[in-house]
């Protein structure tokens, strides 16, 4: 019932010992009993698969939104990003997150700054990576209440000061330059629907139109691809999973995936580095070559096969005798999938779960779960378990240089025989680029497009 | 008599009311002690609760036994001295008299010498409150009792004197003179350090009196002109954390002083406090820099001090963006003298292996150390060596082969600017780049499982504009007997398979590369299977 690929060592192993291949070895020691279906806290199904423990985590995720003890001063920069882990946790979990409208509005009124953006906690500098978080967690309750916390002019104001001319933005004044900023602004500039147009007291200010808020970030990404294929934080680093996400979220906001992807990175080196990610026995992804497998991987890396596949499958015009798009990358669509979904939902499953009174989802067997690992494994869960598609609608319109509106669909599930899990342990689908449920997106973007025609922004 | 014909009938109602059993059984025989209440032996008391209960009873004689028995136990006389004594303690009751009756009842509380000032309430043993351990003050010793009440009234005497100091001190930063001596007001050097011993002493007698903590910094003369700014979120904010104390103070002091912009000596001292407490806190590191900088402080001292904090928080990146700044700042004043400029990066490049030896593939530790790299120039052999040391160390550190090859193919001595890392660049030479498959091809005989050198030598060979079937006879090298049976075939190499599947590719040979594919997704490389699959269709798209 459950295949030797994941019961047995790999068929090729090397004798030479070091650091790293004792790691490993100590990594999928520690993996096989729980994917062996050995486990007496787990029940497992015929497949050999446990259940999501949905109770239990669900009530780990409610905690992580209450108040934390002491101990959690280390986060007390990144409490933003509480919310949006628990949230949307929750959310994919199927628990309606509705009734934290009101205290995310107040918690998040603390955190924003006059001069734009969100910072950490009250009276913190405005950080990407946390206007980001909170900007999610507000999309997430959703609501007039939240959507109008976000003061957007000075959010638009604060974005300029951050766009350097190389392209890229910093996370912060003062602070690094990297592909997070990149992918950070893009999502806000586009859930908010903000202007592109830049401020004159914006490092990349030319002094006439001929730059805006997204000129330059396509190359600054590109920047970003290293000789393995993967993506690095900034120019020069090593190819890490978190970066190819961002890399490629960034991307398909900027421009239709299909065209946009090929154009400034190179697909088959990519997608060759992001399917090595991918280890046996464990079933789950690395972040990076000769690293251990880790849970948050799964939409890190997972999450890039999505906007992958999209962007190599063919538009809807082609079948009807048209250009295809995917000629650009002379490459061909893929069938079923790049990775093996079978592997990472047993590896989420079996070895992500915590199943004592705790709770959560947690990196791999061993360790402590928490709110950041619970969001992105189960955002790997969810783009397992459902599939995108993106229609060909407007090709056209996006090459005007305005931010592009591709129509991503999830498709209905697939049939039942394919499936190693139980039908009750379906993840909510959540947006291939935002990684919030596809509703949630269109509701604040909708909400701010329709209040800028009717003159709301300025 | 109006005291007594108002309160006599009253009083008894709820006695007669009293199950007839309790009234007919014997009465206590209170006789002695109702009838000379006052004269109770002070036995001296083992509490101070019992020594208040004592001098309560002896200001209100009768009171124990009215309180046991009713007011009608008493005695006529006794019932009309008590009367009175509740009349002679309420101003509001005895403006309710007539003259008449308020002369008689001054005659009685004269005759009855009835203390008219007296303890308002009725002692209880909790009406002293507890202390910060939770013991009711009433269960103290009186002499343990005495020794806290001299203890307020030395706190109270420190408070004076600590008064007294703010206010020197203000007067001297005004220039004021000494009314009596005409002089400049001038606070000596030891006044600061004896208020600082004082606030130590208040410190530990608020602990120990009211359980209040007092901070480090409330405790600090030095801080005394910052008025903290405490976190003031909505009570219903979400993932709260409740803050230790003494990072609540110091963060709240961390706000005041950003808010006004005060770069000094102290706020330096402040961010490091809190450094120690939170590492992840980039406010107090950009914070920090500001300070740095706008002081004009020696960048090697807080290099020196960094290193430390670097080694206790291994994890924390922000110590590496910090480190960046304070190279971006320095590098310009040593850029001209190329002997301080190798100094230095010998000194970092130690730093960084000592730093590398605990978390070898640390992501931040190599990101920094790409860009100093490139700030200094060190594209020589030096770090070349120091990274081939890491490998040499476990040839699978992936960190450290990324890290060679951006020292060699982005050393603009030989390589074109702005070139994509997986584009062929003519201006490398040759020889750097036989060098590099040389190396690569080497260490890959170590363990041929290991991705790192494969992933490398196909960098270079991309680099090099060099055709993959250039090494065609290296990477057949792992793989025996391809598609000849169970028994015969051998993979010592699943990226030397996937390299020939490309190989055989780029040379138009489609069905050795589909079986190079077939068998990984087959055998070699199942959980890839999906990818492998793709890669055969790809053969179809190449034709
Ligand atoms: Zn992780």
């Amino acid at each position: 019932m459950i295949p030797d690929l994941f019961t047995q060592l790999p068929p090729v192993r090397d004798d030479l010992e070091t650091d790293t291949s004792e790691a490993q070895d100590e990594t999928v020691e520690a993996c096989l009993p729980f994917l062996a279906g050995q486990d007496d806290l787990f029940e497992y199904n015929e497949h050999g698969v446990p259940r999501i423990n949905r109770e239990k985590h669900i009530k780990f995720l409610h905690n992580s939104l209450g108040r934390l003890p002491g101990g959690f001063v280390a986060a007390d920069a990144s409490r933003p990003w509480f919310l949006y882990w628990s949230l949307s946790a929750l959310t994919m979990l199927g628990e309606d997150v509705s009734h934290y409208r009101e205290a995310v509005a107040e918690t998040a009124r603390g955190m924003q700054n006059d001069t734009g953006g969100f910072g950490g906690g009250g009276r913190q500098l405005s950080h990407m990576a946390t206007t980001y978080a909170v900007v999610l967690a507000l999309a997430l309750v959703g609501g007039e209440e939240a959507f109008e916390v976000i003061d957007r002019k000075a959010m638009w104001k604060w974005l300029c000061s951050l766009k350097q001319p190389d392209g890229g933005f910093q996370v912060c004044m003062g602070g690094e330059e990297d592909i997070r900023g990149a992918y950070c602004a893009a999502v806000i500039i586009s859930l908010l629907n903000l202007p592109l147009g830049l401020t004159p007291e914006s490092p990349a200010w030319t002094g006439d139109s001929s730059s805006n808020l997204f000129t330059g970030l396509a190359r600054y990404v590109r920047r970003c691809q290293t000789f393995e294929g993967g993506i690095s934080g900034q120019p020069d680093a090593e190819a890490h999973g978190a970066y190819a996400f961002c890399a490629l979220g960034c991307l398909a906001l900027l421009d239709n995936p299909r065209r946009i992807i090929p154009r400034y990175l190179n697909v088959p080196r990519l997608i060759s580095w992001l399917s090595s990610r991918q280890y046996a026995p464990e079933g789950g992804f690395s972040g990076r070559t000769n690293k251990l497998v880790d849970g948050c991987y799964s939409h890190w890396v997972g999450g890039c096969f999505p906007l992958i596949e999209a962007c190599l499958s063919p538009a809807a015009s082609a079948s009807a005798g048209q250009v295809d798009n995917s000629a650009r990358a002379g490459l061909p669509p893929v069938s079923e999938s790049l990775f093996s979904k079978e592997g990472l939902i047993r590896y989420i499953l079996c070895c992500c779960q915590d199943q004592t009174k705790r709770g959560g989802l947690r990196d791999k067997p061993g360790r402590l779960s928490d709110a950041y690992h619970s969001c992105y494994v189960l955002s790997g869960l969810s783009s397992a378990q459902n599939q995108w598609v993106l229609a060909d609608s407007d090709d056209d319109k996006s090459a005007t240089g305005t931010a592009a509106d591709p129509a991503w669909t999830v498709l209905p599930p697939l049939e039942e025989d394919v499936q190693i899990f139980d039908k009750r342990d379906r993840i909510r689908p959540i947006h291939p680029v935002y990684a919030i449920p596809d509703e949630n997106q269109r509701a604040i973007r909708s909400y701010f497009l329709e209040k800028d025609s009717e003159g709301g922004f300025l | 008599m109006p005291p007594k014909g108002k309160a006599a009938p009253k009083p008894k109602g709820s006695e007669a009311n009293k199950p007839s059993s309790t009234s007919t059984s014997a009465p206590p025989p209170p006789a002695s002690t109702t009838s000379t209440p006052s004269s109770v032996p002070s036995t001296s008391p083992s509490t101070v609760s019992e020594r208040s209960q004592q001098r309560f009873d002896e200001s209100r004689p009768n009171e124990a036994a009215r309180e046991k028995s009713g007011l009608s136990s008493l005695a006529p006389a006794e019932q009309v001295a008590w009367i009175s004594s509740q009349f002679a303690r309420s101003s509001a009751a005895r403006a309710r008299l007539g003259t008449k009756a308020q002369r008689e009842l001054w005659r009685h509380v004269n005759e009855a010498s009835l203390p008219v000032r007296a303890p308002k309430t009725k002692p209880s043993p909790g009406s002293w409150g507890k202390d910060r351990a939770g013991q009711h003050i009433g269960g103290y010793t009186p002499a343990r009792f005495d020794d806290r009440a001299a203890k307020r009234i030395t706190l109270t005497a420190l408070e004076i004197a600590s008064r007294a100091f703010k206010d020197t001190r203000e007067r001297a930063r005004k220039g004021l003179l000494d009314p009596l001596s005409k002089e400049p007001v001038v606070l000596a050097e030891n006044e600061i350090d004896q208020e600082k011993n004082r606030r130590r002493q208040m410190a530990a007698l608020r602990r120990e009196l009211y359980g209040q903590t007092m901070g480090q910094f409330e405790q600090d003369p030095e801080w005394d002109d910052v008025v903290p700014i405490p976190q003031d979120e909505p009570e219903m904010a979400l993932a709260a954390i409740a803050y230790p104390a003494s990072y609540a103070e110091a963060i709240s002091y961390l706000r005041a002083v950003m808010q006004k912009k005060e770069y000094s000596p102290r706020c330096l001292r402040l961010t490091e406090h809190i450094i120690s407490m939170n590492p992840a806190h980039y406010t107090v590191w950009l914070y920090r820099a500001s300070n740095i900088f706008a002081m004009k402080l020696l960048i090697p001292d807080e290099i020196e001090w960094l290193n430390e904090v670097a080694l206790e928080h291994l994890k924390n990146y922000q110590i590496w963006h910090h480190r960046h700044l304070l190279v971006d700042n320095y590098y310009p004043s040593i850029a001209d003298d190329a002997d301080k400029v190798s100094q230095f990066a010998a000194s970092e490049r130690a730093f960084l292996a000592a730093i590398l030896a605990h978390d070898t593939k640390n992501y931040h530790v190599w990101s920094y150390r790409s860009y100093l790299v490139g700030k200094l120039g060190t594209w020589g052999a030096d770090e070349l060596a120091a990274v081939e040391a890491m490998i040499t160390d476990d040839v699978r550190n992936n960190s450290a082969w990324s890290h060679r090859f951006f020292l060699v193919f982005s050393n603009p001595a030989h390589s074109t600017p702005g070139t994509a890392a997986t584009d062929p660049d003519p201006a490398v030479p040759r020889d750097i780049v036989d060098r590099e498959l040389q190396y690569a091809m080497v260490k890959t005989y170590l363990a041929p499982q290991n991705q790192s050198p494969w992933n490398y030598l196909k960098g270079v060979l991309a680099k090099g504009g060099r055709r993959l079937a250039s090494v065609e006879a290296f990477a057949a090298e792992f793989v025996a007997g391809l598609g000849e049976g169970e028994e015969v075939e051998q993979v010592r190499s699943t990226h030397a398979l996937d390299l020939l599947a490309e190989i055989y590719a780029e040379k138009r040979e489609k069905e050795k590369a589909d079986l190079a594919l077939r068998r990984l997704a087959e055998k070699w490389d199942r959980i890839r299977v999906g990818y492998w699959e793709w890669r055969r269709k790809c053969l179809d798209v190449e034709g």
